[in-house]
């Protein structure tokens, strides 16, 4: 007969190997259009902005940085201005509700002395503005309860992710938009609960920021 | 934290921002006192000095959120907040810049104009209310440009507009405030740059 020790045991392993059969997965898909050549300077710079104008539009700023650590990282790594720094540094020009919508608004821009300026001592080259959105389908029976012995959950959650972003890239020396990368990842996450909990994240957006960064690389650096 | 950990607490999130939502939904009155900072603006100052007097109303300001059977469910604070952002964007617009304390201050004597804003509306947007991912801001101000002799140079409406997603945030406390800050800097940005658009004031600009 088993005791209550062993059995625990058997039951943490069968959601172990529940956990591994019931592995995420996410698959993601890079699109490239090349609009002119590109190259970039080892003293230059580029900046990563999310789109963000009026009530529909919320790019993740945790993506944006995301995308910007990713390229900042490994071989023909590329200097990128945090959002933020830049945003404050040029307030208020680029608040949602000033910044430019096209390549072509930049000449407007840099009309403006005190602009230019501060673009130069950033030494851009490049503006990446992202946009797009992670929409998320939840489904699966997960119910959880405490009580004076204890407490624990049972049953699986899942949640489907789907994530599509837009990086469209301007050349501030141009003033001409010079491409677009776009990458759509999809994945399932499962949550298993065996008394405790386990997730298993797909990391959707994980797999399309580090995808879409290392095109992003790429491009810039004229590959 | 790097974006394939937010992937796993993410999971997590939906069933935490049920629970204490839940909780919230259980206790009394909340208090959110807007705090942000406000970068100076990167914009060429107009020649001209100008005195700003801020009203107690505005000083004071708040707005009482109340649930669907009447309950005072949320209380916003946000007279600092408007406060210390004028004062981070009218240095960066006029030459010279003053405070005072009424309109009967004998060092508006001494300057071009008295700006004099006003906040006549505030509204507020949550998630468990709209049933969408975002908290909202609008507010609506009264613009007031007033010479040294008290006769108005120019009156005009202003709004603000400020959102921010509910999953960047577990509180409803931090998730109100966001979108506020985001309200506040989006009338800094539309006031320093279109201060001189609005037609009274490029009329009184013109005839300086």
């Amino acid at each position: 007969m088993k005791t209550v020790e062993e059995k625990s045991k058997a039951i943490q392993k069968a959601a172990l190997v529940f956990a591994i059969g019931l592995s995420s997965c996410a698959t993601t898909t890079i699109d490239e259009f090349r609009q002119g050549q590109t190259g970039i300077e080892a003293d230059e710079t580029i900046v990563i902005l999310g789109r963000r104008e009026g009530s529909s539009f919320e790019t993740d700023s945790d993506f944006v940085e995301c995308v910007g650590e990713r390229m900042g990282q490994g071989d023909n790594s590329i200097s990128v201005v945090p959002e933020r720094e830049f945003i404050d540094a040029m307030f208020p020009w680029f608040e949602p509700r000033n910044a430019p919508l096209r390549a072509s608004d930049l000449e407007r821009f840099m009309i403006e002395d005190i602009v230019a300026r501060k673009m130069d001592e950033f030494r851009i080259r490049y503006m990446v503005w992202l946009e797009g959105e992670t929409e998320t389908d939840r489904s699966g029976s997960l119910s959880c309860a405490v009580g004076p012995g204890g407490g624990g959950c049972f049953g699986l959650a899942i949640q489907e992710d789907d994530t599509n972003f837009d990086a469209t890239i301007w050349d501030l020396e141009s003033l001409r938009n010079v491409g677009q990368i776009n990458a759509a990842a999809t994945g399932t996450s499962y949550m298993p609960a065996f008394v405790i909990p386990v997730p298993l994240p797909a990391r959707v957006e994980a797999n399309a920021c580090n995808r879409l960064a290392v095109q992003l690389k790429d491009f810039v650096n004229g590959s | 934290m790097k974006l394939s950990e937010i992937d796993g607490l993410t999971f997590f999130k939906g069933f935490m921002i049920h629970i204490v939502a839940g909780l919230f939904v259980s206790c009394g009155t909340s208090n959110v006192v807007i705090q942000g900072s406000f970068p100076t603006p990167a914009i060429n100052p107009i020649p001209l000095s100008v005195a700003v007097y801020y009203d107690d109303n505005l000083r004071n300001f708040s707005y009482m959120e109340y649930s669907e059977t009447g309950r005072e469910e949320i209380n916003i604070e946000s007279g600092s907040s408007h406060v210390q952002l004028f004062d981070a964007v009218l240095p960066a617009m006029f030459e010279r810049v003053i405070t005072v304390n009424s309109m009967e201050d004998p060092e508006i004597e001494e300057v071009d104009a008295v700006f004099a804003p006003a906040i006549e509306e505030f509204q507020l947007a949550l998630p468990a209310k709209t049933k969408l991912e975002v908290y909202e801001v609008w507010i609506q101000y009264n613009m007031r440009l007033i010479d040294s002799e008290g006769d108005s140079l120019a009156d005009w409406v202003m709004t603000s507009y400020g959102k921010t997603p509910r999953e960047t945030f577990l509180s409803v406390e931090d998730g109100i405030n966001g979108a506020a800050v985001v309200a506040l800097r989006d009338l800094a940005s539309s006031f320093a740059l279109n201060f001189a658009r609005i037609p009274e004031v490029r009329d009184w600009l013109g005839s300086l």
